[in-house]
């Protein structure tokens, strides 16, 4: 009986957080929706492919790069088919660098994905995120401004965004154009392992618009 | 063997049903777009410039990019192998479309464009051969996905040493597409730009507003202004005037902004898009003009003020009461000079700070803004009303507002003086001079400090040709000598002030309507017979002058009442026709929402304002017609109307979940609780809400 009691409290609270996560969705986003370079980086919290809950709170004294991507995009796939993405995930978690890939495409787009699907991508790929977040209600990629893949943010340890833009300065979907391109988010996460201003903090991100729903 | 039959109908299902099957959005069928290199021209002559344009023939649905895409996606580009000698210049690219995508605007073409392009021959080109012209055209091509096409294009063209003939078929669609190209711009362009904002200024005098349907700029690179925002705009006498959000790239506005500005012209014969090739300087108020200049501005356009229909019958009255008293003592006169001075900066302060304020809470308002508030400009009617009845001599309100009249030789008064002041910035707002839009559109976009400096510079130069006269000796004796011209000059500038009340019925007109007009006018009705309850009151004694007073004061009241209840019948009659609308529309909250979803309906909701003039249209022309109600039935969608009239903070939520700080948005939850809404245009047409209503 007293059992009973405990799995019906148990979800009776269940059903409390769900009405919490709800509300959390209609909640404002901050800093009027879209962030600003050179301000605290929004926080919010997302589901991975894992299944597990990830907040970029989890994060908080590390660097942290935030990457938009919809694996069926061209300009995402001119990064990937020539490896220039992978060999950029590797660089930068190999520093300690938290690289958080988001799937912003919502159900029945491209680019929306299973967990199962990303995780797969991430292997075939052989591609090396710290976390591949899905974010199908497009709450996290508006509330950060992406409107493109591949979009590009890097957080700095103090929490602060430093970079939102392009990955590089050749706004082409021809992977020939990825040799002699200057990276920025590379740029971006020397200047910030080496407690510099970051040369160009902005630029205008290329690429397939965001699914949003 | 079973189990894996099972598993295979499950797996056929489940991709027949498309709902895990996300990693296999089909690829459309390509080319998406075909491509054709046209000529202007069927033959060639040496040392010419001729047209070649590359013509694509987009899918239905999908669009490819003008050269600055907007906020995704890339322009078409050409590789020339040209044969020796032959250059080829730049596209000349037709003006785009927007195309919007959730937060994202885009800049490009959709069905079919037509890019011109300029190419010369070599002088020694000899005639009788053949030139083929090739190249490699590269493009991407979006829907909701994007899909990159390249192809070879080639076209050989006879060398002639003729004038050569026109080609049939490319002469036209590439004079079609050079016409429409940006002309360069015949107006000077500025801009000002404040952390939030790009204020565009061009200077188009003489556009006639009434004939201009649409304006839009369309940058030529990004990061100066926010492709997707709104761009608001107005012409008026200085030009266009087109306010944006600024974009996020600080750099992009240290100099000049560039871009095409596309208006869209009302013709008998339908509407014309034209576009110009902008180069906007930023403006003073970036840099340019100076806080000592903005301020020259002010003070001119305030000594301006003065001769403003509006606020001319104030100061003439004043000056007549000099003409009365020019013989008085000139330290009384002084001192009124100084009251009615110090009324006037004292009031500008209040209106600046008012401003300044408002501003700081995110607002952006001009001079006039009280104009905005029904009750002010009804109340501002009276005042006039009040004004105008005393200069025709119908009420005789003592020495009050007339100021310098029998209590300046007494030395009292200088309370009138200062409320004198007082009233004549009143009168003054519903007037702008020249020159002093520049000047409060630079305080506009400065620090409190400056932008007080600018008000209070406004302010003496409307107080400054009363005080001059009070304070120079010299002037006061050019002044006529008294007469009876006086009192035909008294009555005659009454008509100023009455011509301001009707036009200040007028603009309660627009802003509430004929319930509105009957408040005002039944106000004016009440004052006027208090005017003559007070008259007649004078010449009675004791009692009846006391119960008269306390009429005039009651029928004071009354017309301010009626002003105030305008604005609660306006309220009701809402409240009314929501109530009377009830069984459609359901008050929206978010649990209702929820427990909606959760039982698996399709809901709509209409998140509006009363005061939102485009929702008020939106409701009109799409959410009541009956082929809106027809698919909202037909489809069982449930109707919730979140009311944002009073910034319900539930709904302010919404809202921002939304990325949106303001109304209209319009959402369409499928059925079934996790389904992410549609976010529909905030521009609805019956076909857009119908057929997102039909996809559901």
């Amino acid at each position: 009986m007293s059992k009973l009691r405990l799995t019906r409290r148990t979800f009776l609270a269940g059903t409390g957080a769900a009405v919490l996560v709800r509300g959390g969705l209609l909640a404002p986003t901050p800093a009027g929706a879209v962030v600003k370079v050179g301000a605290p980086a929004p926080a919010f919290t997302s589901t991975a492919s894992t299944g597990k809950g990830v907040s970029l709170a989890d994060y908080r004294g590390q660097v942290v790069v935030l990457e938009w991507t919809n694996h069926d995009c061209p300009y995402v796939r001119k990064h990937y088919e020539t490896g220039n993405m992978q060999a950029l995930q590797k660089e930068a978690t190999g520093q300690g660098v938290t690289w958080l890939t988001i799937i912003s495409s919502s159900p029945g787009t491209q680019g929306h994905v299973s967990p199962r699907q990303a995780d797969e991508l991430t292997t075939t790929r052989q591609a090396s995120p710290s976390a591949v977040l899905l974010d199908p209600t497009g709450v996290v990629g508006q509330m950060y401004g992406a409107t493109n893949t591949p979009h590009m943010y890097v957080i700095d340890r103090a929490g602060t965004l430093v970079y939102a833009g392009a990955i590089d300065d050749k706004p082409t979907s021809r992977r020939g154009d990825v040799q002699g391109a200057q990276n920025y988010v590379r740029a971006a996460l020397q200047a910030v392992a080496a407690n510099q201003p970051v040369k160009t903090p902005i630029t205008r991100a290329y690429g397939c618009t965001v699914k949003y729903p | 063997m079973r189990a894996v039959a099972v598993r295979l109908i499950l797996a056929a299902a489940l991709v027949a049903a498309g709902a895990p099957a996300a990693l296999a959005v089909p690829a459309p069928a390509s080319p998406l777009v075909a491509v054709e290199l046209l000529a202007e021209t069927q033959s060639i002559a040496a040392g010419r410039t001729f047209w070649i344009a590359l013509r694509q023939a987009i899918t239905p649905g999908w669009h490819t990019y003008w050269m600055n895409p907007g906020d995704s996606g890339e322009p078409p580009r050409l590789e020339w192998t040209l044969p020796a000698g032959f250059t080829a210049g730049e596209i000349q690219w037709p003006p785009p479309e927007r195309i919007a995508a959730g937060p994202a605007m885009s800049y490009g073409y959709s069905r079919e464009v037509v890019l011109p392009i300029a190419v010369t021959a070599p002088p020694g080109l000899a005639p009788g051969g053949r030139v083929t012209l090739r190249g490699q055209a590269s493009w991407i091509v979006c829907e909701k996905m994007c899909v990159p096409e390249e192809a070879a294009i080639a076209l050989t063209l006879p060398v002639t040493a003729t004038m050569p003939a026109l080609d049939p078929r490319g002469a036209p669609l590439i004079a079609a597409a050079r016409r429409a190209a940006p002309a360069p711009s015949p107006w000077p362009a500025s801009f000002v730009a404040t952390p939030e904002r790009v204020t565009f200024a061009i200077a188009a005098r003489g556009l006639d507003a009434q004939r201009i349907s649409e304006a839009w700029f369309y940058p030529a690179r990004w990061g100066a202004i926010e492709h997707a925002a709104p761009q608001r705009w107005r012409i008026d006498d200085a030009g266009l005037t087109l306010e944006v959000a600024r974009g996020p790239l600080p750099e992009a506005v240290a100099g000049p902004v560039e871009g095409v500005l596309v208006m869209s012209e009302r013709l008998d014969g339908g509407v014309a898009r034209q576009a110009f090739a902008v180069r906007a300087e930023p403006h003073a108020g970036s840099g340019g003009l100076s806080l000592l200049r903005a301020a020259a501005l002010a003070l001119a356009g305030g000594l301006v003020l003065n001769l403003m229909p509006c606020v001319l019958p104030v100061l003439s009255v004043k000056a007549l009461g000099l003409v009365r008293h020019a013989s008085g003592r000139r330290a009384a006169l002084r001192a009124h000079g100084l009251a009615y001075t110090a009324g006037v900066l004292a009031s500008f302060t209040l209106v600046a700070g008012t401003l300044i304020g408002l501003r700081a809470g995110g607002q952006q308002l001009g001079w006039g803004f009280q104009l905005q508030s029904p009750l002010f400009v009804t109340l501002l009617a009276y005042v006039l009303f009040v004004m105008a009845l005393s200069l025709s001599g119908a009420v005789v309100v003592g020495a009050r507002w007339t100021g310098a009249g029998q209590a300046l030789a007494a030395r009292a008064g200088y309370a009138g003086s200062f409320f004198t002041g007082a009233l004549a910035t009143v009168a003054a707002t519903p007037c702008t001079a020249p020159f002093m839009s520049a000047a409060v559109g630079y305080a506009a976009t400065q620090p409190w400090t400056s932008a007080l400096l600018v008000f209070e510079a406004l302010g003496l130069g409307l107080a400054l040709p009363y005080l001059l006269l009070t304070l120079v000796p010299a002037w006061q004796r050019l002044l006529p000598a008294p007469g009876s011209w006086m009192v035909r000059l008294e009555q005659l500038l009454a008509f100023p002030l009455y011509a301001s009340v009707a036009w200040l019925v007028w603009v309660v007109s627009q802003q509430a309507g004929p319930a509105g007009v009957a408040a005002a006018l039944a106000g004016l009705v009440l004052i006027g017979f208090a005017g003559w309850v007070y008259q007649v009151s004078r010449a009675a004694g004791g009692r009846w002058r006391r119960v008269a007073t306390a009429g005039v004061v009651a029928l004071g009241v009354a017309a301010v009442g009626a002003a105030a209840l305008d604005s609660l019948i306006d309220t009701r009659a809402t409240r009314v026709a929501a109530r009377a609308d009830g069984r459609a529309w359901e008050p929206f909250s978010p649990q209702r929402l929820a427990e909606l979803r959760a039982a698996g309906r399709p809901v709509f909701v209409n998140v509006t304002a009363a005061w939102c003039l485009t929702c008020l249209v939106n409701e009109r022309v799409a959410l009541r017609s009956a082929a809106v109600t027809d698919a909202f039935a037909r489809k069982g969608v449930v109707r919730l109307k979140a009311d944002w009239t009073t910034r319900d903070p539930a709904i302010t939520r919404v809202l921002g979940s939304f990325g949106r700080n303001g109304v209209p948005l319009y959402l369409l939850y499928p059925p079934g609780a996790a389904a992410a809404p549609t976010v529909l245009p905030q521009i609805l047409s019956e076909s857009v809400v119908v057929d997102a209503t039909e996809k559901i």
